[in-house]
């Protein structure tokens, strides 16, 4: 200790690290409680499906909305394509840095492929499991940068209660020019049918008027509940708005949509594999099995129970640990403002690339024992 | 559903979106990508096996040179040897030969020298008869007296010496 403040390199640095933390205390979520937190900012609407950036159309099925997740899948996959096209370009018998690079994961997968479902079925499960493991990597890697759910459009607070299911909400801060008591008495009306519920959800205040808003450090105090709001009669101030940041770009594995059309890809490949190298008759046999009497029937619709079990774990696998690590990261930039973070990026590398190799092996693992008949196993 | 957020439209979007990532990807990386792989595994194993079959090939005629070297050895002490043999041999009948030769020479000489000498001592006893038959007769033509008879024989003597020279 004695030498480390002897040095006056080590000193200052040590000086700057302590300051830093002290700043970083005192700004965030504990500071605020004793009067500070000039750093922290708002938590954002913490929600599980993903935010509407435009709206869309209206489909026989549902409305299609351009969601912040679509946004960032398609990042990532156009991402990626630039990544092959200047693979391919540069594609040479002596490999340069990026073909090397992934030769080397290539390699590393088709070996694993052909480790776990042999030679010919492994070239066969290949390119899906390399697709699965490279798409959720380059997304869940992405959903880290700076930028994820702190940039955004503001939803103004009809669309807000429209999302809670109060769908005729109307806007006192629109209505002020009109009559005022009219308009006031039905929210208000609404508000009551809904039992409070509408009263309690905060909303955010944000300066300027412009399309794009910034959670920014400093804007912890500037929140109002919609109880507060409408007695405002939707005033905040002068060149002010209220509502809730709807991020751009939100990680797209944070969307139980896309990982749920992974789950079902994979899945469906793996039957579809099944099928193809077992023949229709002894794969569709291990799930609907009449040769083994009642037991065997029994085993064959628990078989069926989980393969559905199979394609939720997948989804809520994925979705859990990568939801979660966007909430935690977002409480830790709250409690310890710049520096709670750091660690947790490193955390969040490591499991997005983890949930990756799980998900690609599972989805290999699945279909090496779709493509193995069930009868071989049990009989010897 | 709704409150996690699944809706239909947003499913039937991102499994078209992955569908579409997964057709350029295969189509830009796996298969130019593996199939180029596969085919440096298959350059460098034949290359391999290449340099194999060379290092063996190496090796058999290093044996086949090494046996053609001894071979070539063998054969060249069997020449040596045979040289000196022939060389041994013609040695021994040239000297041989020369051996005879001196002989028949020494033998010719020898007879040369016999015939030479007996027709010397031939000579010889022809004049020596000569010169006694001349000597007897001075003896008797001339007076027989001491001073005479020795002037006579030394006469004779010193005709004989000049005679014979």
């Amino acid at each position: 200790m004695a030498k480390l403040l002897g040095s006056p390199k080590a000193l200052s640095i040590t000086i700057v690290i302590a300051a830093v933390f002290v700043v970083s205390i005192l700004g965030g979520a504990l500071g605020n409680s004793l009067g500070f937190g000039f750093l922290s900012s708002s938590l954002p609407a913490i929600q599980l499906p993903a935010e509407i950036v435009v709206q869309g159309f209206d489909t026989p099925v549902g409305d299609w909305d351009l969601m912040n997740t679509m946004v960032t899948t398609w990042l990532a996959i156009i991402v990626l394509a630039v990544v092959a096209i200047f693979v391919r370009k540069g594609l040479s018998e002596v490999p340069g840095r990026l073909q090397a690079l992934f030769e080397l994961v290539m390699e590393f997968f088709i070996n694993l492929c052909e480790g776990i479902a042999g030679p010919e079925n492994g070239r066969r499960f290949f390119p899906l499991v390399f697709t699965i493991f490279i798409f959720i990597v380059v997304a869940n890697w992405m959903g880290i940068l700076p930028g994820f759910g702190t940039i955004g459009r503001v939803a103004d607070p009809s669309e807000i209660a429209h999302h809670h299911g109060v769908h005729h909400y109307s806007d006192p801060a629109e209505d002020q020019g009109h009559q005022t008591g009219s308009s006031h008495k039905k929210a208000s009306g609404h508000g009551e049918e809904h039992s409070g519920h509408l009263e309690k959800v905060n909303l955010h205040v944000f300066s300027g008027t412009g399309g794009i808003a910034i959670l920014q450090p400093g804007s912890l105090n500037e929140e109002i509940t919609f109880h507060d709001y409408e007695e405002a009669h939707g005033d905040v101030g002068e060149g002010k708005r209220a509502g809730h940041l709807v991020p751009f770009l939100r990680s797209a594995n944070t969307d139980v949509n896309m990982t749920l059309a992974m789950a079902l890809i994979a899945m469906v490949m793996v039957h579809y594999w099944g099928l193809s190298i077992l023949g229709s008759l002894t794969h569709l046999g291990k799930f609907i099995n009449f040769k083994d009497g009642p037991i065997g029937f029994f085993v064959g619709i628990l078989e069926i129970i989980s393969e559905f079990a199979k394609i939720i774990s997948f989804t809520f696998r994925l979705f859990g640990n990568i939801f979660a690590g966007e909430v935690l990261l977002m409480a830790m930039g709250f409690l310890l403002p710049m520096i709670g973070i750091i660690p947790f990026l490193g955390l969040e590398l490591f499991v997005g690339v983890i949930q990756a190799l799980i998900f690609s092996m599972l989805t290999l693992v699945f279909a090496s024992m779709a493509s193995v008949a069930h009868g071989d196993e049990e009989h010897h | 559903m709704d409150a996690l957020g699944i809706n239909l439209p947003g499913l039937v979007t991102q499994i078209i979106s992955f569908g579409i990532l997964f057709f350029i990807l295969s189509k830009l990386l796996y298969k130019p990508l593996v199939s180029l792989m596969d085919q440096r595994a298959e350059k460098i194993r034949e290359g391999l096996e290449a340099s194999n079959i060379a290092r063996e090939e190496a090796a058999r005629s290093e044996e086949a040179i090494q046996e053609q070297l001894s071979e070539a050895r063998v054969e060249g002490q069997k020449l040596v040897a045979e040289a000196r043999e022939t060389a041994d041999r013609f040695r021994e009948e040239e000297m041989a030969r020369v051996r005879d030769d001196i002989e028949l020479e020494r033998v010719r000489a020898e007879a040369n020298i016999q015939r030479e000498r007996d027709a010397a001592i031939e000579d010889l006893r022809k004049e020596f008869a000569g010169l006694a038959i001349s000597a007897a007769e001075k003896v008797v033509r001339t007076s027989l007296d001491e001073d005479g008879h020795k002037e006579l024989i030394e006469s004779v003597l010193e005709e004989s010496t000049s005679g014979n020279n």
